[in-house]
């Protein structure tokens, strides 16, 4: 399957909504599109999928103004548009819908929904830029809220604020509406009420575009469907059936590489076990995970599906039901300092946020977490630092070679294998926990890391990695655990092939 | 409690403690709770609660600006200046001058990104030194008409002295700014979500300078008040007074991390210290312990604004804490 | 040595570059030689020395608060009440127990500020200008408002005028300062927990550190070595001063932000304590030589530190681009 099964639609209809073509944006080093295509109907509900770094969020900010591309054509209704900011995108009728970003929960309801009235242009009163009351809960009535005007947003449930910010955007004149990972923190019946305050938008003639890693509510909701890989359009307005949900899968992760993870030599002794843990923060507490020594774990589940947060339970970087122990010793959810004494290594998602210190150089970055065994008497003894990390860092092609230089100036691949050397150097290492380990990394430092990843394996160490990159899961795990929706839906041996994954991970009535 | 409820309670925190404080004072000295002292203390609490309505608008827009006090000097002095040149009402020059140096606090902090602390502490010591400049070195600026000045810093006119009265204008004037005006809608949207204020299309640099601004004016005014209470511009007074500027502010349920505030309970903040303070005097406490008590106000208003914090994360979905997922 | 550096390293890094800040200092210090009379004696360059010794001891201690992304405003108050403190301990303890109470009292006020940050979590502003107003209100309260005076004793005016090999202790006790905190910051433990959690909190907290005690000791340091600060001061003025140094946080402030440390924690070296301390000292002392009012102190020293913030920026910049020229 490739881009070429789709014969491109004609720009020329006139049922085109809006028509972005040979989309371009580079960032440093790194092309987020290459040549990106999408085209909206008017009153058609369009689903953009595509895995982490493909470029899908580059193309959404592209498309409300937030980022100008380097190359490309947008066109409104048939006329060409360039952006340079999200107002403009709005008064031009692209209306973005974000998880909760662009709400004050400190303001009431009433205030919220007439935000962009209130923060744009000069005038003394806000009297007369709130919206009319009557209006303003025909609105709320539309997408089936029925909530106090001079309530605080703050206290509806994330799911109602969503909805909030839908209702806000009918108060704009629509005419694209651009849905990015809605769904995120909605319940089941929120989610419906979502839907079908889109679908009603739509029949009126709007276009929406509808970005989900949920498959029922893609087939539920959308129409047509495009799927970006690796800043391209693969798939490009095809109508939803055409493709089943593991063509539609395969077209976002691509062809692979089918290699055979390292071999488990037998099945060894539990070391890191956590039971009555909860994924995500509305899960149950009701999930056991036992790693043995040894065995990389693939921790997989589609973004939301509750896998990222399962696995900081289990590095100790998270509080929450349930207990957790490695070898003898317990710890609670939460305490990561004990598990960090414990031997439990633990790599964050979010690089910079969690995990590095920007100011400080690579090799105090990697030491961080042996700093004890290095000090004597509250002497750090240099030498022995650079011994403990330095070969790490060696072996892990630190590049440029400078374990001096500060973290901040070194590429994120290199950033992310200053994190591997530093949960490899815990002392005691008993057990790895990796979130994201190469997200946002090359390929050259994604095949370093893996191959860290597995020689710590090699020697002993419980690892357990989470990812929602599916060919990363392939080649390093001997077994996969399949989080979906805040449950271990599926364990599956490392035997199991790519579609069986690509099933459980969707919830297709394959599995 | 859920989030609204507490969104309520945070504002009846001064108003409790002021009942709580007056309760306590009127049992240790009777002459507390007499009538004579409400309305002396009426007309001490201005000078106070226009620095924490000012400092409210900062600490709403997720800052807080050190430098009021020495603002209040300054434009206090040069009011007094000005009124001598001019007549009495030249004293109101004050309000443009702590307006300019509101402006220039605001600047560095919205346009060019400077921190609050930083910038504000920069400009209270530049600010400290202007005053004593022009002052030749700290001396007092007596003012011509003190007597008149001292005339409506003190008589009672119905309940209050007419300043009082016009302090009390101000006051009603930033509760309008606040609820009623753009501007203060703005700067509240900011404390809120700053992120958000540019994805609706508002300019988050002009909305933080204007709190500066609105900050700078307001200890303009109580400089001015200063200078007709003391009958003269005192161009070293003020320290101490962003201290107990924050700490009205905050015990008036101005939510530290910015977009909630409410005028009336900042008043009532500012009148709780002013019970304090006054209380402790009249029960024969030693004004230095009265400062211990403000010190430790201050104190407490932090541990009220980081216990609300923590009952609103824990029992409400809002934000989740630092280092998980959402 | 194979161990300190990797293969590909062009050359070892010049790991003790002077910082920007050592330029302005030296530009000052010629400036002030040159245009300002008397500027240049023996006599007043060892003055300008002497107070900015007192100013320097106190600023490692306001550095490592910084390093750690807080920020102190405790300290005048508390030397002043360390100062009350120690003159009225004096009868009883005699002059060594007297500053050790006094010194003692600093530290203590320096571990409740790190306790109310570190465990409680408040905004390091509130904590340090709620404690400055209870130390200066308790000073004020133990001598009724007014200065007292100490008996005259040698063994009491040694810190501020005694004399060790010629060098005069506050200047001993700045240079010892100085070392000891170079030897934390760069060699001890603590020192680099400091730098992590100022650096980082959240992904200290990830990497097993306990945030908590690590900035708890950091403001416990800090106040001990306001309390040398406030030993020396003491014993300077002979007397127990409630109002003893009210710019003591706003100088020592200063002198960090003009040394080049961002107060957002996390980077910083003694040098440039030390340089920033040098150009507030003879700031001060020039403004006085020129026979300019003393209030220009404070013009100059407000417009120096947004000066150095605004510059630090671009500071950065140009050390980013020097190092990209080197590789």
């Amino acid at each position: 399957m490739s881009a070429s099964d789709d014969a491109p639609s004609d720009d020329t209809r006139d049922d085109l909504a809006l028509v972005a073509t040979g989309i371009a944006k580079v960032y440093g080093a790194t092309c987020a599109l290459r040549s990106a295509r999408l085209a909206l109907r008017r009153g058609r509900v369009h689903a953009l999928l595509g895995e982490n770094g493909a470029g899908k969020s580059t193309l959404v900010k592209i498309l409300v103004g937030a980022v100008t591309p380097d190359a490309g054509h947008i066109a409104l209704a048939g006329a060409p548009v360039a952006f340079g900011s999200v107002t403009q995108a709005i008064r031009a009728g692209i209306v973005p819908i974000y998880q909760h970003l662009s709400l004050f929960p400190e303001l009431s309801i009433h205030e919220n929904l007439s935000a962009f009235a209130l923060a744009a242009g000069g005038g003394l009163w806000t009297g007369r830029r709130l919206v009319d009351p009557a209006r303003a809960r025909g609105w709320l009535k539309e997408v089936g809220l029925d909530v106090d005007l001079a309530a605080p947003l703050g206290s509806l449930s994330l799911g109602e604020r969503q909805l909030v910010e839908v209702a806000r955007a009918l108060s704009l004149d629509c005419r694209v509406l651009v849905l990015d990972e809605p769904t995120a923190a909605l319940n089941a019946d929120e989610a419906d009420r979502l839907f079908a305050v889109v679908r009603r938008l739509c029949a009126s003639g709007t276009a929406a575009l509808f970005i989900s890693h949920r498959f029922d509510e893609i087939e539920a909701l959308a129409d047509e469907v495009t799927v970006l890989r690796d800043g391209r359009t693969v798939i490009d307005a095809a109508p939803i059936g055409r493709h089943s949900r593991e063509e539609l899968t395969h077209a976002m992760l691509g062809a692979g590489v089918e290699a055979a993870p390292a071999r488990l030599s037998e099945r060894a002794a539990p070391v890191l076990v956590g039971r009555g843990l909860a994924a995500g923060r509305h899960g149950r507490g009701s999930l056991d995970v036992i790693v043995h020594a040894g065995e990389i774990v693939g921790l997989a589940g589609l973004i939301g599906s509750g896998a990222l947060s399962l696995a900081a339970t289990l590095g100790g970087a998270q509080a929450g039901p349930g207990e957790l122990s490695v070898g003898d010793a317990s710890f609670m959810p939460g305490d990561r300092r004990r598990a960090a004494a414990l031997g439990i290594a633990y790599v964050p998602a979010d690089r910079h946020a969690e995990g590095l210190f920007g100011a400080l150089s690579a090799r105090r970055n990697a030491s961080v977490s042996g700093l004890g065994r290095l000090a004597r008497l509250g002497w750090l003894r240099a030498r022995a630092e650079a011994q403990m990390v330095d070969p790490l860092l060696r072996r892990l092609k630190l590049h440029p070679a400078l374990p001096e230089a500060e973290a901040a100036t070194f590429s994120g691949g290199n950033q992310q294998k200053l994190l591997i050397a530093r949960g490899l150097a815990v002392p005691g290492l008993k057990a790895m926990v990796l979130l994201e380990p190469t997200r946002g990394v090359d390929v050259a430092a994604r095949g370093v890391i893996h191959d860290a990843i597995r020689e710590a394996a090699a020697s002993g160490v419980a690892v357990l990695v989470a990812t929602s990159d599916l060919d990363e899961l392939m080649v390093l795990a001997h077994r996969y655990l399949v989080v979906r929706e805040g449950t271990l839906a599926a364990e599956l041996p490392r035997s199991a092939p790519r579609a069986a994954l690509l099933a459980a991970l969707s919830g297709s009535a394959a599995a | 409690m859920t989030p609204r409820a507490e969104g309520r309670a945070r504002f009846l925190v001064a108003p409790a403690a002021i009942l709580l404080a007056a309760g306590l004072f009127g049992v240790a000295s009777p002459g507390f709770l007499s009538l004579d002292n409400g309305l002396s203390m009426a007309g001490q609490i201005w000078i106070l609660a226009l620095l924490a309505v000012g400092q409210m608008f900062a600490i709403a827009a997720r800052g807080f600006d050190i430098s009021v006090g020495a603002v209040a000097a300054l434009s206090g002095t040069l009011g007094a200046m000005a009124a001598n040149a001019i007549g009495l009402p030249g004293l109101l020059l004050a309000v443009p001058v702590g307006l300019a140096c509101g402006t220039v606090n605001g600047w560095l902090i919205g346009r060019a990104r400077f921190q609050p602390i930083v910038a504000t502490l920069g400009t209270l010591l530049a600010v400290k030194g202007l005053a004593l400049l022009v002052s030749d070195d700290g001396q007092v600026v007596p003012l011509e008409a003190a007597a008149r000045a001292a005339a409506l810093s003190f008589d009672a006119v119905a309940g209050l002295p007419p300043l009082g009265w016009a302090a009390l204008a101000a006051v009603g004037l930033a509760h309008v700014v606040l609820r009623h005006m753009l501007v203060g809608r703005r700067i509240l949207m900011l404390g809120s979500n700053p992120e958000a204020v540019a994805l609706v299309g508002a300019v988050p640099w002009r909305i933080e300078m204007s709190a500066y601004q609105l900050c700078g004016a307001f200890a303009g005014l109580a400089g001015a008040l200063m200078t007709a209470r003391a009958g003269a511009g005192l161009p070293t007074e003020g320290a101490g007074m962003e201290l107990q500027s924050i700490a009205a502010a905050v015990i008036g349920g101005t939510v530290l991390a910015g977009g909630r505030a409410n005028v009336w309970a900042v008043l009532a903040g500012a009148t709780f210290v002013q019970v304090v303070l006054t209380g402790l005097n009249l029960s024969g406490v030693s004004p230095f312990i009265a400062q211990i008590a403000v010190g430790a106000v201050i104190l407490a208003s932090g541990l009220m604004d980081a216990g609300l914090r923590t009952l609103l994360t824990r029992f409400s979905r809002l934000s989740p804490p630092k280092g998980t997922f959402r | 040595m194979m161990a300190k550096r990797l293969p590909g390293t062009s050359r070892p890094l010049r790991l003790s570059r002077p910082p920007a800040v050592a330029l302005v200092c030296l530009g000052l210090f010629l400036l002030c030689c040159a245009f300002v009379p008397r500027f240049a004696t023996f006599g007043n360059i060892e003055n300008v020395l002497r107070v900015a010794s007192i100013l320097c001891v106190v600023a490692c201690g306001q550095a490592v608060v910084i390093l750690l992304g807080g920020i102190e405003f405790s300290f005048g108050a508390s030397a002043a009440l360390a100062s009350v403190v120690t003159v009225m301990a004096l009868p009883v303890l005699g002059p060594v127990g007297g500053l050790a109470t006094g010194g003692a009292s600093v530290i203590a006020i320096g571990a409740v500020n790190g306790f109310l940050v570190g465990r409680l979590a408040l905004p390091p502003v509130i904590v340090t200008l709620g404690t400055l107003m209870m130390a200066s209100g308790a000073a004020a309260w133990l001598v009724g408002g007014l200065p007292i005076d100490a008996p005259p004793s040698a063994a009491f005016s040694w810190p501020a005028r005694g004399r060790v090999l010629g060098v005069p202790v506050p200047i001993l006790a700045a240079l010892l300062a100085c070392a000891a905190l170079h030897l934390m910051l760069a060699h001890g433990r603590i020192g680099r927990l400091w730098y992590h959690v100022g650096a980082n909190p959240v992904a200290a907290r990830l990497a097993g550190l306990d945030v908590t005690r690590i900035t708890t000791l950091g403001y416990a340091v800090a106040g001990a070595f306001c309390a040398v600060g406030a030993i020396i001061l003491t014993s300077r003025v002979a007397s127990g001063q409630p109002a003893l140094a009210p710019n003591l946080p706003f100088e020592t402030i200063a002198a960090c932000a003009i040394g080049g440390l961002p107060l957002s924690g996390g980077r910083g070296r003694v040098s440039q304590v030390v340089f920033g301390v040098l150009t507030v000292a003879m700031l001060n002392n020039a403004v006085v030589l020129i026979n300019l009012p003393v209030a220009w102190q404070l013009v100059l020293l407000g417009l120096a530190v947004l000066a150095a913030v605004g510059l630090q920026k671009d500071w950065a910049v140009l050390a980013r681009l020097a190092r990209r020229t080197d590789r």
